[in-house]
């Protein structure tokens, strides 16, 4: 008998099917009865589930490797002459791989959850297992059913594949991008089953969300990074210079993670203060229903048209996924609400809470505007049957606001003691950010940035950056004074001593530049489109552009029509090759641009067109965009300052090692 | 009136200044939403429906037909583009500024983004082509007909 990768594949996903089916009863009965060997059976379908479906995706890698072109999936998305790197990244380029990527690492966090959560709390974990196990089983169902299932054979075996989408194959960071995201969709499922299971119980403490913290926290960062490296894709592939468009597809992933962030806010007033029970509850059930409507409105092809959804297996089953999930969570959640009492209330308006509070008010706000500009021409076309889209205005004109907002209350909050500020610490906390604030407005203007935006965002910019320095400074200086530490010992020890608090303050710094970059980018950008012929130049933005002629590159899998351009000035001195690339079975060239980046000005040059017959002339696009390497590199902080409030903080030992280690500071 | 109680009292007071300071930001943010909701909707439309709806000069709107053959004008020097879209039923001559895609050809689908004026004809900003999603198999054997020219 001849086993092929995809019978591996099949076999493996029918088999986890009735494991995860039997998960959700062997960890309810667990929970309910606290029956220890229906927790191991539970444990046991959990590893052998995920251990069935990394078999699947492996298998599918190597059906991708082999080229084994009777697999419809493979037949769609490859081709013999696609590179080994876009061979193995094919798992994820289509929705069928995609949703077996999803699978696994469903299965992963589910086996964690059994093997490690189950310790520590085993009612809550239990009970959390069995809700994941639920959910696992809902995607097992997808992955063998026709609905997405990534092993379907073709009737008639091809010679050769499709290749991946060009789009795809175009840049390396396809290969980081979409797993980061499903990462950090995926992982929410942790603290969601959590939520679930201490309302099933009727906990009403919490217990949940201390246990689910860190799981928030790395999802939390998993989805903003990748939705940096999205938009750093779309700016290194797509060729139009821009980063962010407000595509359906890109509000599909900042939404859970607005209110995610709302979330990882608020939870810290609920530690402290014992507020916001009921609030915490809904947001975490407001960000997972938003990953899966998040999935929903990419994969059904809804956004295209309404029409389409009918056209889809999936798009139903996702729907009925979404309303089942908000139904059973927020009838719960009504049903427990009794149980779910604040002790005690929020402070004067000049408190952390307050300004935390104000916060998830505004991150709110601004993932519902953004959901009503992502639905609102599905529902104008459900009603009236008019096809049309929300262009960037809307997004712009409401979000940009809202972010200042955003950027301002970030420089407040944290500054302010709970419970409520005096006028004292109100000047000890606020005179230096202030006069910042004063001197990044100056900056913005002396540099000639257009716009009351890009200003108050400077002015903003310098007042969040001041308080963290604030902070840092104040930190490090008492380190020294009380443990007589150098500079560069008390930073590293404060650090990683208090690794939430300043790690927060690492992410604060990253949001800065990532505002820094959008504001400058966005009002700075200089463009300018010539044709030209070889041998001549132009100049912008005090760059000179010279073009020297059109080549054609051959490659196995794909040409390319390069044009060669010199790209000199303001202490530059490099060779671009913007491009048109072409693939087999595309009928469209896919652009691919030539940057220069830099950590002042990106020059990003595009083939725009050329002459199809003698190739005299080229038009060539160059843009001159400050600031915007800026963008990734605020993505790249904050996910270190992530993973520094990640991180497990070593024991409080404080207090007595600096007495051992140094008692002629400490005195007496 | 004990110092503790005056404190409770300014406690309530406070606690409502800050409901209401919530639900006026809500409020206005929804409000602010709602009014650019409108202006932003670019309406998708074929030449036919343009006419029929009488789309005023101005208004945003984007059209999708077919690029009629003996029609696409590019002038490099003048960056002047020009050709009809037509649905088989109506044309609308489309005026641009800049080089068409590369992929832009007579014959085939384009979507164009941008304003009517006055004379009826369409000034796009933004001109794409449309081009089919599928990916014909070739034929084995078949010399690759994608080389660049």
């Amino acid at each position: 008998m001849n086993l092929s990768f995809a019978d591996i594949g099949t076999g493996a996903l029918r088999a986890a099917l009735p494991l995860a089916i039997w998960g959700i009863g062997a960890a309810g009965y667990a929970a309910a009865k606290r029956d220890g060997r229906a927790l191991a059976s539970a444990r046991w379908s959990a590893l052998i589930t995920l251990l069935l479906v990394v078999l699947a995706a492996f298998a599918m890698v190597g059906a991708l490797i082999t080229h084994d072109f009777s697999v419809l999936y493979v037949a769609r998305n490859n081709a013999l002459e696609t590179p080994l790197f876009f061979t193995v990244v094919s798992l994820w380029a289509a929705l069928e791989g995609s949703i077996l990527l999803w699978t696994a690492i469903l299965a992963g966090a589910t086996a964690y959850v059994a093997w490690r959560g189950t310790r520590a709390l085993p009612r809550l974990a239990t009970t959390a297992l069995a809700v994941l196990f639920a959910m696992l089983a809902f995607f097992l169902i997808l992955v063998t059913t026709p609905a997405a299932d990534p092993f379907v054979r073709s009737e008639i075996v091809r010679l050769n594949g499709n290749g991946p989408n060009p789009l795809l194959q175009n840049h390396p960071l396809m290969a980081l991008h979409p797993p980061l995201l499903y990462l950090g969709y995926v992982l929410f499922s942790v603290p969601f089953a959590y939520a679930i299971a201490s309302l099933v119980l009727g906990e009403g403490g919490d217990r949940w969300l201390i246990a689910t913290r860190r799981f928030a926290l790395v999802s939390w960062a998993l989805l903003g990074v990748g939705i940096v490296a999205g938009a750093w894709w779309s700016y290194a592939v797509l060729g139009w210079g821009g980063y962010w468009a407000w595509d359906p597809v890109e509000n599909a992933a900042i939404m859970p993670w607005l209110v995610a962030t709302a979330y990882l806010h608020s939870v810290m007033v609920e530690e402290k203060r014992r507020l916001l029970r009921s609030w915490n509850l809904s947001l975490v059930i407001a960000t997972f229903a938003l990953t899966i409507l998040g999935t929903f409105l990419t994969r059904s092809g809804v956004v295209n048209s309404v029409h389409a959804f009918s056209l889809s297996v999936i798009g139903p089953l996702l729907l009925g996924y979404l309303v089942a999930i908000v139904v059973l969570s927020v009838g719960l959640l009504l049903w427990r609400m009794p149980m779910l009492r604040d002790s005690g209330a929020v402070g004067a308006p000049l408190s952390r809470e307050a300004i935390f509070l104000f916060q998830n008010v505004v991150f709110v706000a601004a993932t519902l505007t953004v959901l009503l500009g992502t639905l609102y021409p599905l529902i104008a076309e459900a009603i009236s049957g008019d096809q049309l889209s929300i262009g960037r205005p809307y997004f712009d004109r409401v979000e940009v606001p809202l972010a200042l907002a955003l950027l301002f209350l970030m420089g407040i909050g944290p500054q302010l003691p709970w419970h409520g500020a005096s006028r004292a610490t109100l000047e000890r906390q606020f005179t230096a950010p202030i006069v910042a604030a004063a001197g990044g407005a100056l900056l913005a203007v002396a540099i000639g940035l257009g716009g009351a935006f890009a200003v108050v965002t400077y002015a903003l910019a310098a007042f969040v950056a001041a308080t963290v320095v604030q902070e840092f400074a104040r930190g490090i200086h008492a380190r020294r004074t009380l443990h007589g530490e150098s500079a560069g010992t008390a930073l590293a020890n404060l650090v990683r001593r208090n690794g939430r608090r300043y790690g927060g303050y690492i992410v604060h710094l990253g949001i800065v530049l990532v505002a820094l970059a959008v504001a400058t980018s966005q009002s700075r950008t200089v463009e300018i489109e010539r044709t030209v012929r070889a041998g001549e130049h132009f100049e912008v933005a005090g760059y000179t552009v010279a073009y020297s002629g059109l080549r054609t590159v051959d490659e196995p899998q794909r040409d390319l029509l390069v044009a060669d351009l010199a790209i000199t000035g303001n202490a530059a001195d490099t060779h671009l090759r913007p491009a048109l690339v072409f693939f087999p079975n595309a009928t469209q060239a896919v652009g691919s641009p030539g940057i220069s980046a830099g950590l002042g000005d990106d020059v990003y040059t595009i083939l725009v067109a050329y002459d199809t017959t003698a190739r005299s002339w080229a038009t060539i696009r160059v843009l001159v965009i400050p600031l915007v390497s800026w963008l990734w590199l605020g993505g790249g902080v904050v996910g270190l300052g992530a993973v520094i409030a990640a991180l497990p903080q070593p024991a409080r030992r404080e207090l007595v090692r600096p007495l051992a280690e140094a008692p002629a500071t400490v005195g007496d | 009136m004990t110092v503790r109680s005056v404190r409770v009292t300014e406690r309530m007071g406070a606690r409502r200044l800050l409901l209401i300071a919530v639900l006026a930001a809500a409020v206005l943010i929804g409000f602010v939403a709602v009014q650019n909701l409108a202006p932003a909707a670019v309406y998708y439309l074929t030449p036919t429906e343009a006419l029929q709806r009488r789309v005023a000069a101005g208004t945003a709107a984007r059209l999708g037909g077919q690029v009629e053959t003996g029609t696409l004008r590019y002038e490099p020097q003048t960056r002047d583009l020009r050709f009809v879209l037509s649905d088989g039923t109506t044309r609308v001559t489309v005026i641009g500024t800049g080089a068409p895609p590369a992929l832009l050809r007579e014959g085939a689908g384009a979507v164009v983004e941008g304003t009517f004026a006055a004379d009826g004809t369409f000034h796009a900003t933004q001109v794409i082509a449309k081009h089919d999603e599928q990916y014909a198999p070739p034929s084995p054997g078949a010399t690759p007909s994608h080389r660049a020219p």
